[in-house]
């Protein structure tokens, strides 16, 4: 299945946004969402907000914007999409959000200092994130993209930030 | 002409109906506020509503988006399901008793005709067949070919029942919002309720998903005494007279011309034969 005309127009314009956990691939989600909001409802922090005109036909899409208010994988979300564009049964390990990048010149770690915020708030350290030998953070494949990291990195420019994944486009 | 009590026995259709809206709005505006306090039984909006396991879907949004998804999703079905068998028996009445903009749109109508003559040009029911039903193909088409559920986003009733969420989620005035005040200026500014009676894509499906049985008004020609204007299309919310027009004209069933028959001609029918009356007629016209 293809996104038609506009998935194809929208990717080539601009990169989606972060999905609530569970999001089918851009194409298949923004066909299916039927914008009934019940994500936005019953998220508890506030993590999910409308897209704006901005993002052209998919105004009114769930999108989070981790810096705002990452996702703390409660996982209501999911069950209540009448329509599949959420998986309904999602295990928190198996959600792909989007993946967490390292910038090394704004990280605190890569500036010598012993800092391990990132591993320390994220909801599955040493899995989705690590340490290498001289102690700089390392995402790995298993990182779900809550953002969690993004929103607690106490660098002056946000070090870390997560990016929608290439298999989700 | 009829007793005291047989006109008593047909007032009353109008307070019910907005008891019905006003209802429907409020209940629209507190489930945000409940889910908000951590309560999750009810969640949702006119597009899709949950309350605890049952699923209620709105079928032109789900419709729009089997389409645009390309895939049949057996819990879009199910959650139509209850909402189609709805409209089966009674008729499209989510346009006239449950809609939030069809509330607004008829408040918006009775201010702006306030001062003048209220009425309806000649045969505006028949105006809005051809517009009732392009709007419908031409959401559908676009919603397939763009793969996008295009009348999922701006139906009205959606729009409004969503607005408390997404501005509670942004803390300023939501994209809903935005399209709300443009569809607000087409009320006031096109031909009378042209949304509700010709362009929404939401009611023309409702329209449209009848069956022999479904409840409808029937005017019987026999007791009617009114000249060919009558107080049942001038007063009609919805441009139509109950007199002439079809099965798929538009009728949402808000009772307004059975309140208003000074000689109890119009009633409530769901007879296969007042069914086959109009029927006939609609051939007739053809």
């Amino acid at each position: 299945m293809n996104g038609g005309v506009l998935g194809w127009l929208r990717n080539l314009l601009a990169p989606p946004p972060l999905r609530p956990p569970g999001a089918k691939t851009e194409s298949e989600f923004s066909a299916l969402c039927i914008r009934c909001d019940r994500c936005l409802e019953v998220c508890p922090y506030g993590t999910l907000r409308p897209a704006g005109f901005g993002h052209g036909a998919s105004v009114g899409t769930p999108l989070m914007i981790p810096a705002k208010m990452p996702c703390y994988l409660c996982m209501l979300c999911p069950p209540v999409c009448p329509t599949g564009a959420l998986e309904r049964n999602m295990d928190k390990r198996a959600v792909r959000i989007g993946i967490a990048r390292v910038n090394t010149e704004a990280c605190y770690a890569h500036m010598g200092v012993l800092c391990r915020t990132c591993i320390d708030q994220c909801p599955f350290p040493y899995e989705a994130i690590g340490q290498d030998s001289e102690l700089h953070p390392v995402v790995t494949d298993k990182c779900v993209g809550c953002g969690i990291c993004e929103k607690t990195c106490p660098a002056p420019e946000v070090a870390i930030r997560v990016e929608p994944r290439k298999e989700r486009l | 002409m009829s007793s005291p009590s047989a006109a008593r026995s047909r007032t009353g259709w109008t307070r019910w109906r907005q008891i019905c809206q006003f209802s429907v709005a409020l209940l629209y505006l507190a489930i945000p506020l409940v889910n908000r306090a951590g309560h999750h039984q009810v969640s949702g909006t006119l597009a899709a509503l949950k309350i605890g396991p049952i699923e209620l879907v709105e079928p032109a949004g789900a419709l729009s988006a089997m389409l645009a998804g390309r895939h049949i999703a057996a819990s879009l079905l199910i959650g139509i399901a209850p909402l189609v068998l709805l409209a089966l028996i009674a008729g499209p009445v989510f346009c006239s008793w449950v809609c939030p903009w069809g509330l607004a749109s008829e408040l918006i109508d009775k201010a702006r005709h306030r001062g003048s003559k209220y009425g309806w040009g000649a045969n505006s029911w028949i105006a809005v067949r051809k517009l009732r039903a392009g709007s419908i193909l031409l959401g559908f088409a676009i919603s397939a070919v763009f793969a996008l559920p295009l009348i999922a986003l701006i139906s009205p009733p959606r729009l409004l029942a969503a607005l408390p969420i997404e501005a509670i989620a942004l803390k300023m005035l939501p994209p809903t919002g935005v399209l709300l005040l443009a569809l607000l200026a087409f009320e006031l500014l096109g031909p009378r309720r042209v949304w509700c009676r010709a362009l929404c894509p939401v009611g023309a499906l409702t329209n449209f998903i009848r069956s022999p049985f479904t409840v409808r008004v029937a005017a019987d020609p026999a007791r009617c005494l009114c000249p060919s204007t009558a107080l049942c299309y001038l007063q009609c919310h919805w441009g139509i007279d109950p007199r002439l027009a079809g099965r798929f004209d538009g009728c949402t069933n808000c009772m307004r011309c059975i309140e208003v028959c000074p000689s109890g001609a119009v009633e409530v029918t769901f007879a296969l034969k007042a069914n086959r009356q109009t029927r006939d007629r609609d051939r007739r016209q053809l």
